[in-house]
Order: structure tokens, then sequence, then C-alpha cells
């Protein structure tokens, strides 16, 4: 009713703020819906580089309005009250042809690879939590961690191992397994002599052992409410990534 | 020089901790060291019934422990071994009954009258095995080729690691005739779990049985195999540690195995 009421007063205010603002590398990219009032655009721009202080000064900033035409002056004006007011550094606005492209390509890899939106992306700033240990664990001994394990050595029957996250066991794995901690069913297991039947990954439970596997490094997940375990070397679960990702 | 307190244990009940303790003690007392077996398996005594010492028992670890006699007290010589002595375990009592720093401070005296003093862990993990290991330097864990005694060792390992003592092992009843057909798990499979130092082989003995029966040292019995392992393993504690390790064998002593294997037609 009051969107309805506003309509009819010829403002359109959108749900949507018509200023967003992101951190990307070392400046902010600012998405500016040009249809929208120029006041609104002004405060809103105010607002929120008043809300960055320091860190927006000499910052880059690149002024992105979509494919929407037409809006020099609006450009013009926003770029003057950032240098006038904030002190920002270079503004620049996003390639046009480029950005459009990629946009498609972007959006039909996605459809075909989930992965693609991180092809690029850094991974020196990122960080997995993985508790990495060496070593034989032996029997009664429990290990229990928030983020992935890994282990460097044996587990012996009789052993532990509880992971809110993937496992990894660069050994022989005899113990008991829980990967996925409580219920995350796209954990997965990997043992380079995968000898336990006694697996669990998220809620789903295993125990039976592959005889075909004996000796090969094995792959365990989850596929249709079942813990399949897999050659890992011939199933390859990870080379269809194209570009190296953080678990 | 102070001696050292050595426990020998193993998880599992029934591997062989009391015929180790008696027969490597017994080895070492051969060896000219002055040497206390002690019996911590409270309420179930039997390393005194091995070395056939039950009827001279008056006083036991329980009084020492909580001073109602003197260590010299409770000590029986053995009158076959010079310089082997025992100290009982109660028989009416449980395991409650001994605190830790009791048994710290008689360790502290048996250190300072012995080259080594060697207990007799209980069965388990609880407190008898707790009493058993707070004092110890070194520590030896019995196991036998099957997988239950091997995940119970495996244990006591972990345990005794989390206490800063490094065990060494012994591999007990090996049937080498069992191993050679794959019906029994070979001492390199036991190693392969426990990945400890191995400090000797021991080969399944009828001798075993007649030895504690009669309540004889099998160290003392010199056709006995397992009794020529336990002196072995003895020598290796007292400083002979490279002194090969012995794999026992399936003995082929019947005429035509010895054709055969003159012929040269073994498998």
């Amino acid at each position: 009713m009051n969107q309805h009421h506003e309509m009819e007063c010829g403002i359109v205010i959108s749900e949507i703020p018509s200023v967003k603002l992101k951190g990307v590398g070392d400046g902010f990219w600012v998405t500016i819906t040009p249809e929208s009032p120029e006041e609104t655009i002004y405060k809103e721009i105010v607002e929120l580089f008043e809300r960055l202080k320091h860190l927006a000064i000499n910052a880059k900033v690149v002024l992105d309005i979509g494919n929407a035409q037409g809006y020099d002056n609006l450009l013009n004006n926003i770029k003057l009250l950032l240098k006038s007011r904030f002190d920002v550094g270079n503004i620049t606005e996003p390639p046009q042809k480029n950005f459009i492209h990629s946009e498609v390509n972007r959006q039909n890899i996605a459809s075909i690879n989930p992965y693609s939106s991180m092809i690029g992306k850094g991974w020196i700033n990122d960080r997995s939590d993985a508790l990495i240990l060496a070593g034989r664990v032996r029997s009664g001994q429990k290990i229990e961690t928030k983020g992935h394990l890994i282990i460097a050595g044996n587990v012996n029957p009789g052993a532990q191992l509880t992971a809110a996250g993937n496992i990894i066991v660069l050994g022989s794995l005899q113990g008991q397994v829980y990967a996925g901690y409580p219920d995350d069913e796209d954990a997965f297991v990997i043992a380079l002599d995968f000898k336990t039947p006694n697996i669990q990954i998220g809620g789903i439970i295993h125990v039976e052992l592959n005889s075909s596997l004996t000796g090969k490094t094995v792959f365990a997940t989850v596929q249709d409410g079942k813990i399949i375990l897999e050659d890992y070397l011939k199933l390859q679960p990870f080379g269809k990534i194209p570009w190296p990702t953080i678990m | 020089m102070e001696g050292k307190i050595i426990v020998v244990t193993s998880g599992k009940g029934g591997v062989g901790k009391t015929t180790a303790t008696a027969s490597i003690g017994a080895a070492l007392a051969l060896e000219g060291n002055r040497v206390a077996v002690i019996d911590m398996d409270i309420g179930l005594r039997n390393l005194d019934v091995v070395l056939g010492l039950e009827n001279r028992i008056v006083f036991n670890i329980v009084d020492v422990v909580n001073k109602r006699c003197n260590l010299s007290q409770a000590l029986i010589r053995d009158r076959r071994i010079e310089n082997l002595f025992l100290v009982p375990a109660s028989q009416s009592d449980n395991k409650d009954v001994l605190t830790p720093l009791g048994v710290q401070r008689v360790a502290k005296q048996l250190k300072s009258e012995f080259d080594y003093a060697i207990m007799d862990s209980p069965a388990g993990i609880e407190k008898g095995f707790e009493n058993s290991v707070v004092a110890a330097d070194e520590a030896i864990v019995v196991c036998t080729p099957d997988v239950s005694s091997i995940r119970d060792a495996d244990r006591v390992i972990g345990l005794l690691y989390a206490r800063s003592i490094t065990p060494r092992l012994v591999v007990n009843r090996i049937m080498p005739e069992m191993v050679a057909r794959g019906d029994m798990l070979s001492h390199e499979d036991v190693m392969d779990v426990l990945s400890i130092d191995l400090l000797g082989l021991v080969p399944m003995d009828n001798q075993v049985v007649i030895s504690t029966n009669s309540g004889v040292p099998l160290v003392m019995q010199n056709q006995s195999l397992a009794g020529q392992a336990f002196r072995r393993i003895a020598k290796r504690i007292n400083g002979e540690s490279d002194l090969p390790i012995q794999i026992p064998t399936a003995m082929n002593t019947g005429i035509w195995s010895r054709i055969i294997q003159k012929l040269g037609l073994t498998k």
C-alpha cells in the first residue's frame, strides 16, 4: 500500500538500495542504480563512504552502473564528490564490453562448472582450517577437530577420528572415522590404505568393506544416502576442478 | 648406582606377564644383578606360585606401602638363584588399597637397594595399572600374536607414551608352524601395528606349564626354548642391546623332513 502511494507521487523507492559498496582487492566496487533519484544516490554514497573513514583515502574506486547509458553527468558529479570529500584515489568505470562479455561467459560456465566463480581468485589470503598430525594414532586415542583432519601416519584399530570437515589419512586406516560431524554429508574421507569398515560421514554409517579396493587409495563420499567407496586414483574426484580451490 | 624400575604390562590378561616377569627377573639375577620382582596384582597374586615361593610369604607389598612392615621384611629370597627376591602381592585386599604416592616411596627404596626391580602389572588399565607404572623407568609390553592382544597392547603403549615411558615389546607364544601356514600373525604383522622397539620373540613352549606348576624358573631349564628366549631378553635389558633377535622357526626334526631338507625339496 505504501509503495503504491509513493509510485503515484512519481517517486520510485525500490526495496533494493540504489548504491551498493563492496571491497575488491585494494579498492572498492560501487554499484549504482542510475535510475534512482540523484539526491538519494549522493546521500547513500556519502553515508557509505563516511562509514569507511580513513579506508577511503587513496582507495581505488570502480563506479559500476551496469549496462545503463547516458549517465555521464551523474558519474562525473559522483567522481567530484568522492575526490573532494573523501580524498579517494583513482576512480574508474568497469570496462563495458569486456564486462558484458565476461558476464555472459561466466553465466554459461557457471551452469556447467560450479567452481567457475572461483577461477582467478587468489588463495594466498584465504585459509582452510585443517589439523595436520604426524604419527601413529593408537587404540583408545581420540582425535576431534572442528576443521579438516590430516593424519600423516597409520590409524590403528580402536582409534577414533572425528572431524567436522574432511579426513585424509596418509597411511593405513584401521580405526573408526567420522567425517562431516555431525551432519555434513558433503564431507569425504581419503585413506592410502583403507582397512576399516567403520566409517561415518554426516549421519550415514558404512559397515561393509569392499575387498576389490584392498591396497588402493580409497575415496569415500555420500551418494544417494549411502557411503560409496571408490578407487581414488581411478576416480580422480578433484581432477575436474579447473583451479586450485579452498576446501 | 641407582637401579631401574621396569614394569611388565600388556592390557589383556593371560598373555604371559607373570611368566615374563618371573623369567626375566630370574635371568637378570643369573647374569649377576640384584633383582627384586614385585607382584602388583593385588587380590590375584600369582608370581609367588610361578617362582615356587608361595609357602614363605609373611608380609606383602600392601604391608610395605602402608607401612605395616619394612621392605626388607617383605622380601623373600629365592634359595636357588642368588640375588633374586620377591615382594608378593596381598591376596585378601583389592587394587584400591595402594596409592601412587605410596608406591613411589617404595620404588625409591627398591631403586637404592636393587639393580632391577621388575613390577608385574595386573591386566587392565585401571588403578592397578596406574599404581604399577607410576614409578616405572622402563616398560615391557607383552603381547601374543592375536588381534585382541595387539589391540590391548596398542592401548597400553599409548598410555605409557602419555607418561613419557618408552615401552619395548615382547611377543610371546609364537607358534612358528602356524605362522608358516599363515594361521597366526607373524611378529612382523605385530610390529606393523605396534611399531615400538622389539625386545624379543618367545616361542610357545610346553615347558612353561611344567615350570609354572613346579615353581622352577623357566630360565633354569636349559632345554626350554622359551627359557632361552627370556635369557636373551634379559641380556638385551642388561645392556647387550645389539644381541640379534632370534626368530622362532618351525622344528623339522622328523626323519622324513630331514631327508626332504637334504634333497632340497622343501617348499
